[in-house]
């Protein structure tokens, strides 16, 4: 019990998702026992209290309950960073086809996307990874470990597998009639 | 020059009916023109540049028109031609020539279009619908996640770094303090970029023998005349000084900021 309170004061000090090799190394425990105590804290803080253990960008963190949610906006007043439907878009392909280059975006998506890699590249959700070695030396594109923490991700298998099939045609009641 | 040889028979024996006519073998401009040859078949009546010029144009089809008697009276006529008369020589074997090969090439067989494989159906462009199950999730862990408080990083102050006490005195009293200094600085002229340059240490000392357990205004500290680079090395090294707690500020009741050096 005594490791399960130490790692939840760790984790109550922490601004960022810690790994178990950060937890295991100043606790001189193996990553297992590591886990092991987690798994004991994960159980512990859903049965009672504010707080939830979760598992996001690569390591472990502790957060608010989402029943608290409305409470907490409230009192905190935070800036909604929604983004919208094309950013949205761009930062799908760049997710699935990371490291990616701006023109091959622009293809998939048959549209410009500067605006969209800009906007992305100033939130801190995609970064520049290089340079592809074609004509040019275009910039390759990857998603952030502030893109997992943003989606509640813990890492990019989380992803959902891509569609196959040709886009559905949405049409309205009536609207073939009319 | 007229020419009068046995293409009319030779003619006749293929098609044309009238072997030729006298012309002149230079037109109006100047231009060498072919010998007067005269072709005569069912489908062209005219002289060799005319059929020259008719077959250049397309307007003649080569293959209705035989060439075989009009190579004899070409021949005919060099038979019978003159040493002056080499430009038309000349100008009609290249006409000859011309029509020879166009019509070598007409008659070549052409190879019938090879139909083309009927590719398979691509996906449409932009294939960005693929990514449609993808924006869905996205967004609903985005939602989900706008529900759940993290502690922001780096929040707070750095755990390293002394509180510092400017007491009334706002940033903007400084800001105004500092803009009052250096309107009474003088401009220097444009210095070269790889001058030696000063360190805010460096003044620092200086501003702290300058300062005294005394509140002085920025008039009282700095002599005239100062620079403005003077003075910017002034302002920054207070600043400094007041964030390593060296130096106290307040502000006085006419709103100026003084400076002493802290116990």
């Amino acid at each position: 019990m005594e490791i399960v309170d130490t790692l939840e004061a760790l984790l109550f000090v922490t601004d960022s998702p810690v790994t178990l090799a950060q937890m295991a190394v100043p606790l001189e425990l193996t990553e297992g026992q590591v886990e092991q105590a987690l798994e004991v804290l994960h159980e512990r803080l859903n049965a009672r209290g504010s707080l939830q253990l979760v598992q996001i960008a690569g390591g472990y963190q502790l957060c608010t309950k989402p029943d608290f949610a409305d409470a907490i906006a409230a009192f905190l007043k935070p800036q909604r960073q929604k983004l919208s439907r094309s950013l949205m878009e761009v930062l799908a392909i760049i997710a699935y086809k990371q490291p990616i280059t701006q023109a091959e975006v622009d293809q998939i998506r048959g549209v410009q996307s500067d605006y969209g890699v800009r906007s992305l590249l100033e939130r801190r959700l995609i970064q520049e990874a290089g340079r592809k070695q074609t004509a040019g030396r275009p910039f390759l594109y990857t998603t952030t470990q502030q893109f997992l923490h943003q989606f509640n991700l813990n890492d990019l298998s989380m992803l959902p597998p891509l569609s196959t099939g040709l886009p559905v045609l949405q049409v309205e009641e009536g609207g073939l009639a009319s | 020059m007229a020419l009068r040889t046995d293409v009319t028979a030779l003619a006749r024996r293929q098609h044309a009916r009238k072997p030729h006519k006298v012309e002149e073998a230079v037109t109006a401009l100047g231009v060498v023109a072919p010998p007067p040859i005269q072709v005569e078949s069912p489908y062209f009546t005219g002289s060799l540049g005319t059929l020259f010029t008719c077959v250049r144009e397309r307007k003649v089809d080569l293959l209705t028109v035989p060439l075989l008697p009009i190579c004899e009276a070409y021949f005919l006529y060099l038979l019978e031609a003159t040493l002056k008369d080499l430009d038309n020589a000349g100008a009609a074997l290249a006409a000859l020539s011309y029509l020879l090969e166009r019509k070598a090439w007409s008659l070549l067989p052409v190879a019938e279009p090879v139909a083309e494989l009927e590719l398979p159906t691509e996906l449409i462009a932009p294939t960005n619908h693929e990514y449609e199950t993808a924006i869905t999730s996205l967004n609903i862990w985005q939602d989900e996640r706008e529900r759940m408080f993290f502690r922001p990083p780096d929040c707070g102050p750095d755990p390293y770094e002394l509180p510092f006490e400017i007491g009334n005195v706002t940033i903007n009293d400084l800001a105004r303090a500092f803009e009052k200094l250096l309107t009474k600085a003088t401009v220097e002229g444009v210095k070269p970029l790889n001058r030696p340059r000063r360190s805010i240490s460096e003044q620092m000392k200086v501003v702290l023998k300058a300062l005294s357990q005394d509140f002085k205004s920025l008039d009282q500290l700095i002599t005239l005349p100062f620079s403005r680079e003077e003075a910017v090395y002034w302002f920054l090294s207070l600043l400094e000084l007041i964030r390593l707690g060296q130096v106290n500020v307040r502000l006085t009741e006419a709103a100026d900021v003084e400076f002493a050096k802290a116990a």
